[in-house]
């Protein structure tokens, strides 16, 4: 088990295999490698905690949820990178963002996350479709 | 930062591995060719930096913030 301080959920006790590290770290966090992804009953949003440093979480979703023509491609590089050897084993996630109670998606920036190894990489896409405002 | 002029078809070379030519110079617009393997990952700097700044402005998502849209992905 990996402990670890959070500002919004205390402290937290997490089994090893349910670490994601993103060697790159998060596009603005590249330090930030570990995170841990929490769900909550009701809902299908889920935060992505990190868990070296306490005060960083995002609130990630399903693409699909928030636009659902969304299509990404995966480029050779993230392929590689994240060793993906089957698609089903592949989380996709977008970051929300909550202003003043309106939500905006961060659909240029995906989360891919290969559950078979647990890395994961942010994506930049230069097009989204349909397309992100 | 370093400033080069540049005309049509010449180009630059950063490292051994990447080419950056001038292929079309149209009033504003400027056509670049890169020539790069492919590790190197290469982004219009406004989405990059749209990204990076949202990620930021993200990361301080609070916990009220949370609660208020859940209903809404249910």
């Amino acid at each position: 088990m990996v402990k670890f301080e959070t500002l919004r959920f205390g402290l937290l006790k997490v089994k090893e295999d349910g670490i994601i590290t993103f060697p790159e770290g998060i596009l603005g966090f590249p330090a930030v490698k570990r995170y841990v992804l929490i769900d909550h009953k009701g809902t299908i949003l889920r935060w992505l905690q990190a868990v070296d440093n306490p005060d960083i979480a995002f609130i990630v979703v399903e693409p699909k949820t928030v636009s659902s023509e969304y299509t990404m491609k995966i480029d050779a590089f993230a392929r590689e990178f994240l060793q993906i050897e089957s698609e089903k084993d592949l989380i996709v996630l977008v970051i929300i963002r909550v202003d003043n109670g309106k939500i905006a998606a961060n659909l240029h920036g995906p989360l891919l996350i290969n559950t078979n190894n647990m890395k994961g990489i942010q994506l930049i896409l230069e097009r989204v479709l349909p397309p992100a405002s | 930062m370093l400033i080069l002029t540049r005309k049509l078809d010449e180009g630059i070379k950063l490292g051994d591995d990447i080419t950056i030519i001038i292929i079309e110079v149209h009033g504003k617009h400027v056509k670049l060719g890169i020539d790069a393997p492919q590790n190197v990952k290469i982004y219009r700097k406004e989405i990059y930096d749209k990204v990076m700044s949202e990620n930021i402005r993200s990361a301080t998502a609070t916990v009220e913030d949370f609660k208020g849209i859940k209903e809404q992905f249910k």
